[in-house]
């Protein structure tokens, strides 16, 4: 790419020559051609002395030049920040919102989903490149990256709106006043044929002028490592897809795609999503509370509803299909755990909410990966992914999750999941900034025209942390290996030994986001580490819950039950005893007691001192670590009463005959405690 | 005790606001502070204040437990330290008085951790007895500080240490009045102290689960022959629990103890009471260099029942270290027990009111040891005769104090319901001599008349929780 171009330039000019000259020669930048963008960047590399003025110059030219010629210099930015580094990215960095929003506003369609494309190399490294940082830092890329899902959210709302109206007013015709031709090749636009939608200033001129292919074929292409955007099928396009144009399309994505026939699609969906929906459900049947596993079960029934009752417009079923193939794909969580880049310290603050986890806790908190994998399907890439962490709460998550009732083409949600409603979990949890605001499922249910793409692909597996502060993680050292030469004697004690403090910090492994805690990165440690995200999420859940319900200080142990009690690390006594202890969850397994039944100590003071109606006797209260609560012992709940379960396994065993005692019958002992508990209910 | 925080070791002035001018500085809104590597954030939060502080970048971490980045931690009333090993970056939200020093001990307590580490994989190894630390040490020394410093640097190397406190000025993980023993094995909660006992809740912070016994006097010496057997009892206990669970047997104990035990010979005699009854075999012994040589005197030779001998240390007073004023610790007591019925502002906790009738309630009244009559009996000897509690029946003199209802029955003995631990702690709100009956605050909804409550005279009845 070297090239005599920048030798235009006197080395030593003052900034403003220099800018100047850049200005000019922006200014004979009218299309997408990568020899000039070669060149405007070895200028800009050659000249980093000037690296302000050069960044401002092209900033300028950004904001001032016509939208026809905003992407050519856009490209120039891209190229410059990628193959330069550094000031660059400090001075674009600064105003990239502006610079980028003011823009997008301007230019049509086909630009903004170049400008998502490029908008979402900038949150990876530069491809090839050692450092593995992002192109520019999280913080720069996420305020833009939530305006656009913002605007895309509302127009996706209204649009379909004025689909609906549409439709109700012609049938199934489609409106011809602005049609916007797409196409799915990954060509530039230049080589689109000529818009009449867009607006009257530069509409004529648009297609033509705008990206006429290079004279020397060569143009370009911020995906520069190939990777293709997605969103974009792969079908050769077979029609036209005339997008109905309206008020709400202004910030509209393209529907870039074509799409087979429907028919051929619809069924090749269907079984898909047939599939996955068996795979979810056994994924569901092992792990039961894994409300992100309902989550997606639910949404994927839903998609299977809208399927078989609606008759979808084609770029819905492209779009569906796209996010099914991948979920497919993405069938296999995958724990890819890595050490996160190891960055220096950032000046920085991140804004937003602390993101929940780290790498591999996304997966872990959406459950055994799946659903995480669809999040983070890009994960496939070989590449670290970008740290774009905290991209919490701002990403209006709600708006999105809430298509599916915005969508006229929803049908009342078939659920077949057991819990109510895990959508409004999850957004509590979200709200409280507990999981990271994602727009997950449901971008498959509402089947929003949007390139989910460059949506989703925004959102790395695993959120790592922005920056890591101490050193990257060593490996474990057992401190043993570390020369630990303290004894308690004053003279040693005052030594400093730098080495020492490693062992309560870096070699510990990473922290968690939530508490700080650290663990190790290699296989054993990153299970705890899940289970540990798993615990934050679990109480999280259940606190939101437990607020409802009251809660109350609980009675000391006493002596010998304190004797016999271990501390069991709260988080990494996994799912099965913590899942069935929530409220009226019965019959859990753990590993020492096989069919350990309890049930929460009920807050109903009427209900606190029941016995169980077939043996007269009260319940074992003990507190359970791996509830967190009190539990009582042996219990059940069948209807209103509580029965020891023991108890009403015996006297149901036997047809029903509950006359059956447990141990001794005593009636009369029996009775008198009832009578007992019932003077305990008045006086308290 | 939640405010054990405060406990010593950072400080500046008293957090009440009329000290507000001697303060070397009073923080608004939001502010940044650059921490050098070394150096230590100093703060103060007057009760009824909180600010909210966020770890930007580096590493920090707060009487030894580690921060995480960016999340943000609101501490209330109390005053505490943030040091970084590495320097960092932390944004303060809110009024408090603050410093930034740059010369603290740390490096003598965290090499005193590295030592007892190594303690601590010899005895996993068979090499000898884990640490069973003492801390001793005079009255705001920062001796609360350096256990919580020392327990938590352990936590994070995976250790589970039991921690002791036989200082009932303060509560830990219970009210003032009563002393705990703890296994810790999961993260201390920086906001609130220590953590929490267990609720019938979720906790964001895993709780941790005291064994507590009840002294129900702010000074070990207001009467030992309460003191010592409880402590003895207490001892039992946890040894017990040690020889049964090989994680915290590993880890070894970390003693706290009041600082009056540091002031002479009344106390010592205390210490060694509490030397023989834990086995102690390191004394740690905090700023003062007097009650060194006392010690290094008393204990030098001296053998524990397994037959080591006793590792004397010495160790700096952090300059953070601040008197607490008789109000802050008040105030602090209060804010104890509020916590213990109604939880902290992370989770709201709902306790009950009941009415229990004079008849049914049993209440045994701790005896303070006389100081007069002790002085009339031959040899400063103690009077055996007394009994240790007196059973009373309610009165208005009940009111606005706090009972410990205890696992025990109402016919046992005295010494049986001495030695007996708590079950929980109730609050007398209302008392009707006419009708001879009183409303009582209990945690939860349960019959507490089947047990005998001991009333002590600490924490004492200052105010009303229900208002």
């Amino acid at each position: 790419m070297a090239d005599s171009h920048s030798s235009r330039l006197a080395y030593g000019s003052p900034s403003d020559e220099v800018a100047e000259d850049y200005r000019k020669a922006l200014e004979d930048l009218t299309m997408n051609s990568r020899y000039e963008i070669s060149n405007l960047t070895v200028i800009a590399k050659e000249n980093t002395e000037h690296a302000l003025a050069i960044s401002e110059a092209l900033k300028n030219h950004i904001k001032q030049t016509s939208p026809a010629k905003k992407l050519p210099a856009f490209y120039v930015l891209d190229s410059v920040v990628k193959n330069v580094g550094t000031p660059y990215t400090l001075f674009f960095g600064r105003q990239l919102y502006s610079t980028f929003m003011e823009a997008y506003a301007l230019v049509d369609n086909n630009v903004r989903r170049k400008m998502d494309e490029m908008l979402k190399t900038w949150k990876e490294p530069v491809p090839g490149s050692i450092d593995t940082r992002p192109v520019f830092p999280p913080e720069v890329t996420r305020p833009i990256e939530n305006a656009l899902i913002k605007a895309r959210t509302s127009a996706v709302q209204a649009h379909q709106e004025h689909l609906r109206s549409q439709q109700q007013l012609m049938g199934r015709g489609r409106p011809i006043a602005s049609p916007a031709p797409y196409r799915n090749t990954p060509t530039p636009p230049g080589a689109l044929r000529p818009q009449t939608q867009v607006p009257p200033g530069y509409a004529s001129g648009y297609s033509q002028q705008q990206f006429p292919p290079p004279a020397n074929g060569q143009q370009y292409s911020n995906q520069m490592n190939g990777h293709q955007q997605y969103g974009l099928p792969q079908q050769p396009p077979s029609q036209h897809y005339s997008q109905p144009s309206g008020s709400a399309s202004s910030w509209q994505q393209p529907q870039m795609m074509g799409y087979r026939a429907p028919e051929n699609s619809i069924d090749t969906l269907n079984s898909d999503i047939a599939n996955l929906i068996t795979a979810s459900k056994a994924e569901f049947a092992q792990n039961p509370w894994d409300s992100s596993i309902q989550t997606r079960l639910k949404a994927l029934l839903d998609l299977q509803t809208i399927l078989s009752s609606q008759k979808l417009p084609p770029d819905q079923i492209a779009l569906i299909k796209d996010q099914v193939a991948q979920l497919s794909e993405a069938s296999q969580p995958q724990p890819r755990i890595q050490t996160p880049p190891a960055h220096p310290p950032p000046p920085a603050p991140v804004a937003a909410a602390p993101p929940p986890a780290q790498q591999p806790s996304l997966s872990s908190i959406l459950g055994s990966g799946a659903l995480a994998a669809l999040l983070a399907r890009q994960s496939a890439t070989p590449q670290p992914t970008p740290p774009a962490q905290s991209v919490a709460p701002v990403r209006s998550p709600p708006q999105t999750r809430a298509q599916p009732s915005y969508n006229p083409l929803a049908p009342p949600a078939s659920s077949s999941t057991p819990v109510p409603d895990p959508n409004s979990l999850l957004e509590k949890l979200r709200a409280a900034g507990m999981l990271p605001a994602v727009p997950a499922v449901p971008a498959a249910t509402s089947t929003p025209p949007l390139p989910i793409g460059s949506l989703v692909g925004s959102v790395p597996p695993g959120f790592p942390p922005p920056f890591i502060n101490t050193p990257p993680n060593a490996t474990r050292t057992p401190l043993a290996d570390v020369p630990n030469d303290v004894v308690l004697k004053p003279a040693s004690l005052k030594i400093p030994r730098p080495h020492l403090i490693s062992n309560l910090y870096e070699r510990l492994g990473s922290p968690c986001t939530q508490c700080g805690r650290r663990f190790q990165s290699d296989d054993e440690g990153r299970k705890k580490k899940t289970a540990h995200m798993d615990w934050h999420f679990r109480v999280h859940q259940r606190m939101t819950e437990a607020e409802k319900r009251g809660q109350h200080r609980s009675w000391y142990v006493d002596e010998l039950d304190w004797i016999k009690s271990r501390e069991v690390e709260e988080d990494q006594n996994t799912s099965a005893a913590d899942i069935a202890g929530g409220p009226g969850a019965a019959g859990s397994v753990t590993a020492n007691e096989p069919k350990l039944q309890y049930l929460a100590v009920p807050d109903d003071p009427a209900l606190a001192n029941s016995i169980c109606p077939i043996c007269q006797e009260k319940f074992e209260m003990k507190w359970l670590d791996d509830a967190q609560e009190f539990v009582w012992m042996d219990a059940r709940k069948i209807g209103d009463r509580i029965y020891h379960a023991s108890c009403y396994a015996e006297a149901t065993k036997d047809g029903g005959n509950s006359q059956v005692k447990r141990g001794t019958p005593e009636p009369i002992l029996g009775k008198r405690k009832a009578e007992v508990s019932g003077i305990e209910n008045r006086r308290l | 005790m939640a405010q054990l925080s405060g406990v010593a070791i950072p400080g500046l002035g008293q957090a009440a606001p009329t000290a507000a001018s001697s303060a070397p500085a009073v923080a608004a809104s939001v502010a940044v502070h650059e921490l050098q590597a070394n150096s230590e954030w100093r703060f103060e939060v007057a009760i009824g204040r909180s600010i909210e502080v966020k770890v930007l970048s580096g590493t920090a971490e707060l009487f030894g437990t580690e921060l995480a980045l960016n999340h943000t931690y609101t501490f209330r009333g109390t005053k505490a330290a943030i040091f970084t090993w590495h320097g960092c970056r932390i944004e303060v939200t809110g009024a408090c008085e603050e410093y930034t020093a740059e010369e603290t001990p740390m490096v003598l307590y965290v090499n005193t951790h590295f030592a007892l580490e190594k303690l601590r994989d010899d005895a996993s190894k068979g090499k000898g007895e884990s640490p069973r630390v003492l801390v001793v040490g005079p009255t705001n020394a920062g001796k609360t500080s350096l256990v919580k410093l020392l327990t938590a640097y352990a936590i994070r190397m995976g250790r589970q240490p039991m921690v002791i406190n036989t200082d009932s000025r303060e509560g830990l993980l219970s009210i003032p009045g009563s002393l705990t023993a703890t296994p810790f094995a999961s993260i201390i909660d920086v906001e609130q102290g220590w953590g929490s006992s267990p609720t019938s809740g979720p906790s964001p912070v895993p709780v941790k689960l005291p064994l507590c016994y009840y002294y129900g006097l702010p000074s070990p010496e207001d009467n030992t022959r309460l003191f010592k057997p409880v402590l003895t009892r207490m001892a039992l206990a946890a040894t017990s629990r040690l020889s049964d669970d090989q994680a915290i047997k590993d880890s070894g104990m970390i003693i706290d103890t009041p600082g009056v035990v540091s002031q002479g010979k009344g106390g010592y005699d205390l210490i060694s009471h509490i030397v023989s009854e834990f086995s102690v075999n390191i004394i740690l012994v905090l700023g003062s260099e007097r009650l060194h040589s006392d010690m290094l005197r008393r204990f030098s030779g001296y053998r524990t029942t397994t037959g080591e001998t006793i590792t004397l240390v010495k160790l700096d007073k952090s300059g953070g270290c601040v008197d607490r004023d008789d109000e802050f610790m008040r105030q602090t007591r209060e804010a104890a027990i509020r916590e213990y019925f109604f939880g902290d502002p992370k989770r709201t906790l709902s306790p009950h009111t009941q009415q229990v009738n004079f008849d049914d309630a049993t209440i045994y009244k701790i005896r303070e040891a006389n100081p007069m009559l002790a002085s009339f009996l031959p040899g400063g000897e103690e009077d055996t005769e007394l009994e240790l509690y007196e059973k009373v029946e309610p009165s208005s003199m009940i009111l606005n104090c706090i009972l410990a209802v205890m696992y025990a029955a109402l016919n046992d003995s005295q010494e049986t319901i001495r030695d007996a631990t708590v079950m929980g702690f109730v609050y007398v709100a209302e008392v009707d001599e006419k009708k001879r009956r009183m409303k009582i605050l209990a945690p939860l909804n349960t019959r507490i008349t089947d047990r005998p409550m001991i009333w002590g005279s600490w924490p004492e009845a200052t105010m009303s929780l229900i208002g």
